[in-house]
């Protein structure tokens, strides 16, 4: 176990180092860099540009270096002094931006997956043992609409929903007269009456997709030889569900962790967005498209330390509840 | 029809100003009650401490308005710099009165100008702060001019508004209060240049704070800085991370930065969940009742990722005023219906560009055939008579909007029928007349024209979905439309960025894009009717390197350098009646060229503002220079 451990964390360090380099290429494909955005925010707003602005401007970022020199800079300074470089855009380092968002993120994206089996683990055990009942129809019936819609139309039809007929104001994590205040009981209840909202949303097609997959496994399980003994030997059938098929299925809720922590991350962008959260996505979503390129490797790149690291503590987790897993 | 060049209104309203400012003068002045308090604890000096000698009296639209209230706006989370600035920061030396007809003294208290329009004496007000309480004077002006503009390596090259004939300004102080800004050239717009958005370089740089940063006051103590500060190299970069002169987010995100708008930011735009500004006590603008403005204690925009949202948080009431992002036409039904709810209203904003989509083709294009055809007239009339811009405008804008050319607005005293409408009218015949004329008369078997060179004459335009003004559909009708008469047009959807970069590399053929100066914005921003600048409207980027500078980009044919001529004596005429001669003869010869092809001037535009929000202009005028409502929002007041 210690062995199958180091291997893989050492099998990291070449994935993250790829990753950095793919982060930095992606963020540099498009056309134009930073200051093309600035161009055509300042001839928006009606201001002459003038090349002497842009000149001055091109300097400042470092973006006259060679592409190769600009990564280098930037994962050595990384690297060596943990500084993920500045934010063009909005002229702080990056290590002052991205900790608090992605602890938002992490935060919306653990509670979701909690929700996920909160609901799914029930629900997908029930549906499988009364199968083809009228609940396993309706269940399923919801679980394929919760698959199906996607999650950013859900969040607009939610929000116009509160708006509407309920009066709550919509956006964010917490209402609008409870941004600047510090941190209190009220402003905790407050933040619990926003997040379910963006935990529902993002929530919603990861459960119906556990559902099916539980149910699924669980089918599998339960006309197993195995349960028919234990059921012949009088074991109760709530007790014999729970110990044996159950612990079996259970696999895909720990494999979860490793692929649901992107699709979660990913997720959240869109609905972070539509929501406005103060989260790492839509910090992600502007930084590409002003190509502030630091901002947004960093972004990429940290989601990605974390997906890797996920996919570690599933696997580890996996190894350690299925001895059929083997080290190797 | 709208009040034309309202010279003896305005002149009225600065008889008015005068007149109210020595009663007010006569009067104590009075300020918000939470200064009030401020003073009473011996916190902050008192009013008369604060206020210049002669402050700037500010006649309110309806009535003399009361202190208190926040006005809520909705910002988007990243480069949305302009929202703040629209709001709240226009403070130049001049201003436009609220008609946007006339240029007038605003920080200074008067300016002097020389017969031929090289010599601009600005004389300041006595008294006058900055927002922490620091004085404002000459000083503050030079150091803008000596260490700043004049620094080669914090002003690589000048900004063209400050440079005349291609020699930069030259600035000298007289005394405390009274500076002089000299041109080697008759510059006779050089006021309205200071009025508009990009005006306030000389006033907004406070030396006091900014010095510490700029290694002529700080050489020793800059090494510290630096180190203190991890995204700087060097003092340049240190300087330009502390302010910004084209109001880019470094702006926004220096809290500490001394200024003259009526509020004060308070914390930092791109970081938080919402920015706040909070009232500049030093205000240097009164009522004419003697009240300090502005009226409204804060200003909030909370931060939004999407524009959706904003809407929404119109339609809840949680925006107290705001145009935009709200105002789009697609928005109004539903904001309409949501009136009552969010206990709001509109107000029209005269938002007018000289043409909302423009065919812009390339005259610098490598391709020697292609640039031969783009530069023939006859070539783009034919391609204006054959667009049918109605079924543009029924299908696309949904019947709202004129078919026109790119020009002056009807009601605007530089408006000509025959500029606006020439060609507009749809003629298939005289459209492939006019092609035929151009070289393109030879067609191949499936009906598409030849270029002279016997191959098919393919245009392709880029075409980016901006500014919500459904472009890629506009250019699917016409490249329709085009095809009827033998022109093969294709597609290339695009972004902004990459057709930035297209651009900026002289490779587009022909594009869509909006253009400005509809209204008397296109004294100083005529930028598409002649090969004017260089970084935002490209149809001759070469020539237009030329006129900035002769040693650079390509010298134009003899047509086209007569008309930078023409605009040249714009720029030299003194006096407003023979500025406007010279404009409508610039036009004249413009149209003459024919250089863009305009499809349509769209409709008013709109915003919203609360039903209890007092002294809100309806009409609200604003172009891409004129940067409404940031001069009049100080007086607005909520009446509670």
């Amino acid at each position: 176990m210690k062995d199958y451990i180091l291997r893989r964390l050492l099998y990291m360090v070449p994935t993250v180092l790829a990753i950095s380099v793919m982060a930095f290429t992606i963020i540099r494909l498009p056309p134009g860099d930073y200051l093309t955005t600035v161009i055509a925010e300042l001839s928006a707003s009606g201001a002459p540009v003038d090349s002497g602005t842009i000149a001055a401007l091109k300097d400042r970022y470092g973006l006259g270096d060679p592409a190769y020199l600009q990564y280098l800079k930037w994962i050595s300074r990384i690297l060596l002094h943990g500084d993920f470089g500045l934010s063009f855009e909005k002229n702080v380092p990056v290590n002052a931006l991205i900790w608090d968002r992605l602890g938002a993120t992490f935060g919306i994206s653990i509670l979701t997956l909690l929700f996920i089996w909160a609901f799914a683990f029930p629900i997908g055990i029930f549906s499988a043992v009364r199968k083809y009942s009228m609940g396993d129809y309706a269940v399923t019936f919801f679980g394929f609409l919760g698959l199906a819609t996607p999650n950013f139309l859900l969040a607009l039809m939610l929000m116009y929903v509160s708006v509407r007929y309920f009066g709550q104001s919509v956006g964010g994590l917490v209402s609008p007269d409870m941004i600047d205040a510090p941190w209190s009981g009220a402003k905790f209840v407050d933040l619990l009456a926003h997040i379910w909202l963006p935990v529902f949303v993002i929530g919603t097609s990861g459960m119906a997709a556990l559902i099916r997959i539980m149910r699924a496994n669980l089918l599998d399980e339960l006309y197993r030889p195995y349960v028919v003994t234990a059921r012949a030997k009088g074991m109760s059938e709530f007790s014999l569900l729970l110990r044996y098929p159950v612990r079996v299925a259970l696999n895909p809720f720990l494999s979860t962790v490793g692929w649901m922590l992107p699709t979660l991350v990913s997720g959240e962008i869109i609905v972070s967005v539509v929501l406005s959260l103060p989260t790492t996505g839509p910090m992600l979503l502007r930084a590409l498209l002003s190509q502030d390129m630091y901002l947004a490797g960093s972004i990429i790149m940290i989601a990605s330390l974390m997906t890797v690291l996920g996919t570690l503590l599933s696997d580890i987790l996996l190894a350690w509840v299925d001895p059929r897993i083997r080290y190797q | 029809m709208r009040p034309i060049f309202g010279t003896t209104k305005s002149a009225l309203l600065l008889l008015a100003a005068l007149v109210f400012a020595s009663a007010a003068s006569a009067q104590p002045f009075k300020e918000a009650p939470a200064l009030a308090e401020l003073v009473k604890a011996g916190k902050l000096p008192e009013l008369s401490q604060r206020l210049p000698v002669t402050p700037y009296v500010e006649v309110p639209h309806q009535s003399v308005g009361k202190y208190g209230g926040t006005w809520r706006m909705a910002v988007l989370g990243g480069g949305d710099n302009y929202n703040f600035v629209r709001a709240i920061a226009n403070e130049n030396l001049m201003r436009w009165t609220p008609d946007w007809k006339t240029a007038v003294p605003n920080i200074a208290s008067s300016v002097d100008v020389n017969a031929d329009a090289t010599e601009f004496t600005f004389h300041l007000r006595k008294g006058m702060r900055w927002s922490d309480g620091a004085p404002f004077g000459a000083d503050d002006i030079m150091f803008w001019y000596e260490d700043i503009f004049s620094n080669p390596q914090l002003t690589p090259t000048k900004p063209p508004i400050y440079t005349a004939g291609g020699e930069p300004l030259k600035a000298e102080k007289r005394d405390d209060l009274t500076v002089v800004f000299r041109f080697a050239r008759p510059y006779g717009l050089f006021l309205q240049q200071l009025a508009n958005g990009f005006g306030e370089y000389p006033t907004l740089y406070p030396k006091h704070y900014l010095k510490q940063f700029h290694a002529k006051y700080n050489a020793e103590g800059i090494p510290k800085l630096l180190a203190e500060n991890a995204s700087a190299k060097d003092w340049v970069q240190l300087f330009n991370s502390k302010i910004s002169p084209n109001f880019l987010n470094v702006y926004w995100q220096n809290p500490e930065l001394p200024t003259l708008n009526p509020w004060v930011l308070t914390n930092k735009y791109g970081s938080v969940e919402r920015v706040v500004a909070v009232r500049n006590p030093y205000y240097w603008k009164v009522d004419t009742a003697g009240n300090q403005l502005p009226y409204i204690d804060r200003v909030t925009w909370d931060q939004v990722n999407d524009v959706q949202l904003a809407l929404l948080k119109a339609l809840n009431g949680e925006i107290d005023y705001q145009l935009r992002h709200i105002g789009q036409l697609p928005f109004k039904s539903t904001l309409f219906d949501n009136q009552k709810r969010g206990n709001f209203r509109f107000f029209t904003v005269w938002d007018h560009p000289a043409n909302d989509a423009v065919l812009l083709f390339n005259f610098n294009i490598a391709d020697p055939i292609k640039q031969k055809v783009f530069r023939d007239k006859n070539f783009r009339v034919g391609v204006s008579l054959a667009i049918d811009r109605q079924e543009i405008i029924d299908s696309v804008y949904v019947g709202q909007g004129t078919a026109a050319q790119v020009s002056v607005r009807k009601g605007n005293p530089l408006y000509s029928e025959k500029l606006a409408t020439q060609y507009t009218v749809r003629d298939l015949k005289a459209a492939a007349a006019a092609l035929d004329k151009a070289g393109l008369d030879k067609k191949d078997s499936e009906g598409f024209r030849l270029g002279p060179d016997g191959k098919r004459f393919t245009i392709i335009f880029m075409v980016a979905d901006v500014y919500g003004l459904q472009y890629p559909d506009v250019m699917q009708l016409a490249q329709r439309q085009l095809k009827e008469v033998g022109l093969d047009v294709q597609i290339r959807a695009t972004d902004w960025s990459r057709l930035t970069a297209m651009q900026a590399a002289n490779e587009q053929e022909a594009y869509l894009w909006n253009c400005v100066g509809g209204e008397s914005d296109v004294y100083t921003d005529p930028r598409c009717y002649f090969p004017f600048q260089t970084e935002a409207i490209f149809f001759a980027r070469k020539w237009a390197q030329w006129y900035g500078d002769h040693a650079t980009g390509e010298e134009p044919p003899a047509e086209v350098k007569a008309l930078m001529a023409a605009y040249d004596k714009v720029n030299a005429a003194v006096d407003d009646a023979g500025r406007e001669a010279a404009m409508k003869a610039f036009l004249e010869a413009s149209a003459e060229q024919f250089f863009t092809i305009g499809i349509i001037q769209g409709p008013d535009k709109f915003g919203i503002a609360k039903n209890d929000l007092k002294n809100v202009y309806d009409p609200l005028p604003q172009s891409g220079s004129m940067w409404g409502p940031a001069p009049m929002t100080a007086q607005m007041y909520f009446d509670r």
